[in-house]
């Protein structure tokens, strides 16, 4: 018998997983490096060119090394790192208090509006995640805003189908039929009695979603829409570098590694989620 | 007459923390007895079920103890022998027969596969099927071949599940509380068809159950658990008439019954413990009107006395 | 004060089967207040389903509840919402119907709070008091439903539901998904609670031991219709249906060891609600059905004064 009280019962399963620590540490490493470039700490700007030092190799001075045309490494792929965070960032919240708020609603009530919710989101779900985002890059604009936009009608869907499933279950449990003979308003059984119980799925969506949008962004910034130079973007870059790669290999290598570790970081804080947040494998231990 | 299944100091346990769930549980069934386990959830009945045929869930194991049937102690088999007895020498049937049937096989193919899987030497497997379909009441033996479980009511399911089980002349037919999710009239039905195949084949059958009623109208012995352990065992009519069990006592007085005064039932205070919590007294002494000191501070052990035993210090109707 | 139903309907359409469910067809029922109606049937008879209609959880398709003389049914919603309901209900399962993220003091503060029943200076005394009514101990308010037993929660579940001051208590099979031996307190306090608050009780069960044990009326339904009515004692003592007679004949009782018929026993199985035959619904299982059965549908006739049954081949 568990005597815990159940609210920060999943803080503490949390952090006895080790692949969840380990991702939440790689999570925090970029979003703290991010900071620094935000705030204009970063050791060089990330625009200023020094020809003189065009291509060369990580050293003391460029950690990282330096791209073709002088601009410090480390710095661009710090800031870049900053830009794709603020564009996954808001695209997933925009996606997230939408598409749950649909989800919710929808599933709660039924009828014309969840058909009519249900229908446009299979409709977006039809078109692969990145020519959607392409087509709607293309007629908003390559501002981080509009990137931002782009992702989260993309994005929407997947938290109104997360949001909606478990509506639909806890809507049908008795302690929900039993607040509505309590004659209970209904925006007070859905904030306090519906939507507690289906929050589990929807945060582990956001720490999923998060990784696939930084992937988006890098893929849009790569294809040429999205971030425009002389901004770094970590997709740009690793767009850029693909003709230098050949002969400097860490004009590749380091934003790819940014990539790939912000990716990988929110990956595993999903999965760390998932299993804190079910009751069912907890109880289990 | 030697027993046909014989169980011996079972303890089942949680494997990560050792916490018990069957405690020290022993019990025999004769051949063509039918025996009841009556007992609350948590009390380790469907356990201690599960443990004879081996299908423990994960993150449980027998901790110590002897499962013979015919002799041979079943925890010691090889996986191939165990195989080989579950279905053709030992079969069960379970409270939920949607789950325990698959979806998406036709019932024929599902019978077909338990002969299958037992190389049975029936030379005409579809006939047997068939009549092993009409023998358990099933109207139209023929399109129930041919359909699919969700296609069939509750009671349907639960017969097709009685038939599967029956397919290769089980000597021992386990019952996890097979009528529980079902109607009364249906359960009627399905026990009076239980009752009726049983003595047709003079099978054996382990009936695990909470419903005291379908208990007393159905088996010959019944052993009554609590809290993991076994407190009291005895004929269904010692058990019924004359419970020596303050438990079993306090059960049976509480439950409303037709003729019984409507003022006021006889309540047992508090709630059973989980078995880990009272593994060294009597599980039931904090609930008992008779408890005294030793109750909380020793275990009361199972004493036989013919055909009957209770695990109490001071049993009902018996002289002090 | 009572309540009455009247000639009350429910159907359902089903999209999918393109079919339409009769779960109830013309219920009329009354109910005095301070008596105790037990409701049996097995499923699909509609006990659920009346139940619902009672608290106002659904509208009738046809017909009308009232509760003192103002509905319970039709228009429900708004009426409903506004002042809090004079019925309420026990679901069966107390594992689902206290919300799971909720301290039990909680969900009992939120019925005062929400329908302001007290001042906020009173709530915290009222909740301790409302818990001691069903024997919960004041210092078990602050935890979560799955720290407690199964007999615990169902107590919480009544002590939420009296909060609500109600004077009609729907109790839809309120110990079945109980242990065996803490069905008995429970029992007990629901007659119990009864007495101190004057309240009326709808008891809906298909264990017939514990309907016989609670109830001062009983009505037997199947597939949506009441087949016999009366007090406990005529309908159980001297049942006149032959489906009530099946269903009390079915019931394997522990004081009566081997006793229960395993030759005669009622074949057949409970029609889909889909699809219900012509005629009295019951007639296909029936030992009695003659021709006429087939046809029409036999009304709820009058066997004794307050005992009403409905076969016109029992009451020749």
């Amino acid at each position: 018998m568990k005597t815990s009280t159940g609210r920060r019962d999943w803080v503490h399963y949390y952090f006895k997983s080790t692949s969840g620590v380990i991702g939440l540490f790689l999570v925090l490493v970029m979003v703290i490096l991010s900071i620094v470039s935000a705030l204009n700490l970063a050791p060089i700007d990330p625009l200023e060119q020094n020809p003189i030092d065009a291509l060369q190799g990580p050293s003391g001075t460029y950690w990282f090394g330096t791209d073709q045309f002088g601009r410090d490494i480390f710095s661009r792929s710090i800031d870049g790192m900053s830009r794709s965070l603020s564009v996954a960032l808001l695209s997933v919240g925009l996606a997230a208090v939408v598409g749950v708020f649909l989800g919710v609603v929808g599933g709660f009530f039924g009828g014309w509006l969840d058909n009519l919710v249900v229908r446009a989101s299979d409709v977006i779900f039809a078109f692969p995640a990145i020519l959607l985002a392409l087509a709607i890059v293309n007629s908003l604009g390559n501002s981080w805003i509009d990137t931002s936009i782009a992702i989260a009608i993309v994005y929407t869907p997947i938290f109104i189908r997360v949001a909606r499933g478990p509506v639909l279950t806890v809507k049908e449990m008795d302690y929900v039929k039993s607040v509505r003979v309590l004659g209970f308003s209904t925006p007070r059984i859905l904030i306090r009695h519906v939507m507690p119980n289906v929050l589990a799925p929807i945060v582990v969506q956001i720490a999923l979603s998060l990784s696939w949008a930084i992937l988006t962004e890098s893929g849009l910034s790569f294809l040429g829409l999205g971030t425009q130079p002389p901004d770094a973007s970590l997709g740009l870059m690793v767009s850029e570098a693909q003709a230098l790669a050949s002969f400097a290999w860490w004009t590749l290598a380091f934003p790819s590694l940014f990539i790939t570790v912000v990716v990988v970081g929110l990956n595993l804080v999903g999965d760390g989620l998932r299993d804190a947040l079910d009751p069912a494998r907890r109880s289990s231990g | 007459m030697t027993n046909l299944l014989e169980i011996k100091n079972l303890s089942v346990v949680i494997s990560e923390d050792k916490r018990v769930l069957v405690n020290d549980v022993s019990f025999e069934i004769k051949p063509g007895e039918a025996v009841g386990v009556v007992g609350e959830s948590g009390s380790g009945k469907t356990l201690s079920a599960l443990s004879i045929l081996g299908l423990l869930a994960r993150g449980l194991k027998i901790e110590s103890g002897e499962i013979r049937f015919k002799g041979a102690d079943l925890l010691k088999s090889s996986a191939e022998d165990l195989r080989s007895i579950r279905g053709k020498e030992i079969a069960m049937i379970y409270q939920d027969p949607m789950t325990a049937l698959n979806p998406v096989m036709k019932i024929g193919e599902q019978l077909q596969e338990v002969l299958d899987s037992h190389q049975h030497q029936i030379t005409d497997q579809k006939t047997h099927i068939l009549n092993g379909l009409a023998a358990v009441g099933i109207a139209d033996p023929n399109r129930a071949f041919d359909s699919y479980p969700h296609e069939f009511s509750g009671g349907m399911r639960q017969r097709v599940m009685i038939a599967m089980s029956l397919l290769l002349s089980p000597e021992l037919l386990i019952a996890d509380e097979p009528t529980t999710a079902l109607d009364v009239t249906i359960q009627r039905q399905i026990l009076a068809l239980v009752a009726k195949e049983r003595k047709r084949r003079n099978m054996s059958m382990l009936w695990i159950t909470h419903d005291l009623g379908v208990v007393a109208n159905l088996v010959d012995r019944v052993i009554v658990m609590y809290a993991g352990r076994v407190v009291e065992t005895g004929t269904v009519d010692e058990i019924f008439k004359a419970p020596k069990h303050p438990y079993t006592a306090g059960l049976l007085a509480s439950l409303p019954a037709a003729g019984r005064d409507r003022e006021r039932l006889e309540s047992i205070p508090g709630v059973p413990p989980k078995p880990w919590q009272v593994l060294n007294t009597c599980a039931f002494a904090p609930r008992c009107k008779e408890a005294r000191d030793i109750c909380s501070s020793h275990r009361p052990e199972l004493t036989s006395n013919e055909s009957s035993s209770v695990a109490c210090f001071f049993p009902l109707g018996v002289k002090q | 004060m009572s309540l009455s139903i009247n000639n009350v309907t429910k159907r359902y359409r089903i999209r999918a089967r393109k079919s339409v469910v009769n779960a109830l067809n013309g219920i009329t029922l009354s109910v005095e207040k301070g008596r105790t109606l037990g409701i049996v049937g097995e499923s699909g008879c509609g006990k659920s389903t009346l139940a619902r209609l009672i608290v106002g959880l659904e509208p009738p398709t046809e017909g009308s509840l009232l509760w003192s003389g103002s509905p319970l049914g039709q228009g429900v919603k708004n009426t409903f919402r506004s002042r809090h309901s004079k019925t309420q209900l026990v679901f069966q399962d107390p594992y689902s119907s206290l919300n799971p993220r909720q301290t039990i003091g909680a969900c009992i503060a939120e019925v005062l709070k929400t329908h302001k029943l007290r001042g906020d200076a009173e709530i915290s005394a009222r909740v301790i008091e409302l818990l001691a009514v069903v024997g919960i101990a004041a210092d078990m308010q602050t935890r979560f439903p799955h720290q407690l037993s199964g007999g615990q929660r169902q107590r919480v579940a009544i002590a939420r539901a009296l909060a609500a001051e109600p004077e009609l208590l729907v109790l839809d099979e309120p110990v079945s998904a109980l242990d065996v031996s803490v069905r008995a307190d429970v029992m007990n306090l629901l007659v119990d609670l009864k007495n101190k608050f004057n309240l009326t009780y709808i008891f809906i069960s298909h264990d017939l031991s514990m309907v016989r044990h609670i109830s001062d009326e009983i009505a037997v339904m199947y597939l949506g219709r009441i087949v016999e009515y009366g007090t406990w004692d005529e309908v159980l003592n001297n049942p006149k249906h032959p489906y009530t007679k099946a269903l009390i004949e079915s019931i394997p009782e522990h004081t009566n060891v081997r006793g229960i018929d395993f030759e005669n026993v009622l074949e057949g199985e409970v029609p889909d609600p889909a699809n219900l035959p012509q005629g009295c619904a019951f007639h296909q299982r029936c030992p009695l059905a003659v021709e006429s059965c087939k046809l029409k549908v036999p009304e709820l006739l009058n066997a004794t004064k307050s005992h009403l049954v409905a076969c016109p081949e029992v009451l020749k």
